[in-house]
């Protein structure tokens, strides 16, 4: 029994195909799944991480006064998420820059690439989900008496850059497990 | 008692048979629903497409379950309250499917819209799968891929019941699922475009996925609406006037002492409500009228509730050119 909807399908199912192939000979020349639609992972690799750290607790420590735009001195950031990003930052052979300010103003950072990543002791509960990335929970703590789960912010979408993190994220927790 | 009305209560065995298998393949989709729900929701993550896919998904239980408990109605036999029985219910069930695909297709597609106006881009991580850490989008276009062939096999079956069981609202789901891998095929360029750095490929499979649906609930809220308004009884595919009312004026007219015949038919959801005007050549008694009414009945199953007027002349809104309102 044909219908209409018989009559049209192979034709649909060979405009499809071909829009399929096409996508994966863009995958073939040069460009890896996932891609960045603005590219940070690639101008990050050998380059500079730039960090936005909101000051809380054990997870980022910051002594002494922030230069322009809340730059602050290598020496003068620590804490556990500090060190995470280091890591990360080895991994890529980028340099790394960290910038102190309020969670808002971080995220708006995000727009112009000035900022990569944004670490603080944030939840998977962060308000900011609708204007920044979110990371798959690297960890849980205990905060305020609730169990939590740890993330970190990053650019929306970028989603080689995100994958390349929460690797590096799974990989230093299974190598914390040992 | 049957004077001038005649009604077949129960539908031929083969019908019953077919019915049944009808109401077996929409449980085991409904079945087969469940199971691909749950898949999608678990790697659904942030794509529009793969989120509209599974808004389609859940939608396509509508019709199912508008079928399934019209059925449950329309087998209540007809009472003083009901003196046309419940058949209208599979109408209702076709009416409401309708309506509620258009108005979630024109959610799921303002959705995508304004997400491509905004450009925000489609953040699609990974997850932790056996220790290795895998991109997302693998696994979504691995279960679109892997969901899609049953959807299409189930809907060839129920399309294949759907036809002589004349039911519309039956045929309208199995259109539907027929076309159903167009959407997996959508979601998956949709998520590869988002893979290899072009966000707007999400939304614009989004976009189309949802153009679907908004077509599927406009045509069937039209084909719903026109069958509740009475029009003339189509064929299920609402293509051309059902072939049934050129067999009935033909198998009346035939008898002997009848001039001309003319029939008014409607589709009741599957069965037909049945007026036969009879011009007769002379006097016309209950013998006649018994005669004409089995001829009707004889034309197929779904002529099932049969009335036989003898009338001076026909009607004339039954003839094209004639509109003539009394």
């Amino acid at each position: 029994m044909l219908t209409g909807a018989d009559a049209n399908g192979p034709h649909k199912f060979v405009q499809l195909f071909f829009a399929l192939v096409l996508l994966l000979i863009l995958s073939g020349c040069g460009v890896s799944i996932p891609a960045d639609p603005d590219g940070t992972l690639d101008s990050v690799r050998g380059g500079t991480l730039r960090v936005g750290a909101v000051p809380n607790g054990e997870f980022v420590e910051v002594s002494g006064p922030a230069g322009p735009r809340g730059a602050v001195g290598e020496e003068q950031v620590s804490g556990s998420e500090v060190d995470l990003v280091r890591g990360f930052a080895d991994e890529l052979g980028a340099g790394i820059e960290f910038y102190v300010a309020g969670e808002e103003e971080l995220v708006r950072r995000f727009d112009d690439g000035s900022v990569h990543l944004v670490i603080g002791g944030l939840t998977d509960k962060t308000p900011w989900e609708s204007d920044a990335g979110v990371t798959r929970p690297y960890a849980e703590r205990v905060l305020g008496g609730q169990k939590r789960k740890l993330v970190m912010l990053v650019p929306p979408g970028e989603n080689a850059f995100t994958s390349e993190l929460e690797r590096f994220l799974d990989a230093s927790a299974a190598g914390a497990a040992r | 008692m049957r004077a001038m009305t005649g009604q077949q209560h129960q539908l031929p065995e083969d019908v019953r048979d077919k019915l049944a298998r009808a109401v077996r393949l929409e449980w085991i989709t409904l079945g087969y629903l469940v199971v691909t729900v749950t898949l999608v929701t678990m790697v659904m993550g942030n794509s529009q497409a793969m989120k509209t896919a599974w808004v389609e998904d859940l939608l396509s239980a509508v019709p199912q379950i508008a079928f399934l408990s019209a059925l449950m109605y329309t087998r209540h036999r007809r009472n003083p309250k009901h003196p046309y029985g419940y058949h209208r219910a599979t109408g209702v069930g076709h009416l409401v499917s309708g309506v509620t695909l258009a108005v979630v297709g024109a959610i799921m597609a303002y959705e995508s819209a304004s997400g491509l106006l905004k450009a925000e881009h489609p953040a699609i991580g990974t997850v932790q799968l056996l220790g290795h850490t895998v991109w997302l989008g693998w696994l979504m276009v691995a279960v679109m891929a892997v969901i899609a062939a049953p959807a299409v096999i189930l809907g060839r079956l129920k399309a294949k019941a759907a036809g002589p069981l004349h039911n519309k609202l039956l045929y309208a789901d199995a259109d539907m699922a027929k076309a159903d891998w167009t959407t997996n095929v959508a979601s998956i360029i949709g998520v590869l475009g988002v893979g290899v750095g072009l966000w707007w490929l999400d939304y614009a499979a989004a976009l189309a996925i949802s153009a679907g649906i908004l077509k599927d609930g406009a045509v069937n809220t039209r084909n719903a609406v026109l069958g509740l308004l009475d029009a003339r009884a189509t064929t299920y595919d609402n293509r051309k006037p059902d072939p049934m009312i050129g067999e009935i004026e033909a198998a009346v007219g035939q008898l002997p002492w009848v001039r001309e015949a003319a029939a008014r038919v409607r589709d009741m959801g599957m069965v037909f409500h049945i007026e036969v005007f009879v011009v007769p050549r002379g006097a016309v008694g209950l013998d006649q009228t018994e005669e004409a009414l089995a001829s009707v009945e004889e034309t197929g199953w779904k002529a099932h509730d049969v009335v036989v007027v003898p009338v001076r002349e026909l009607p004339d809104y039954l003839f094209d050119g004639a509109a003539r309102e009394e």
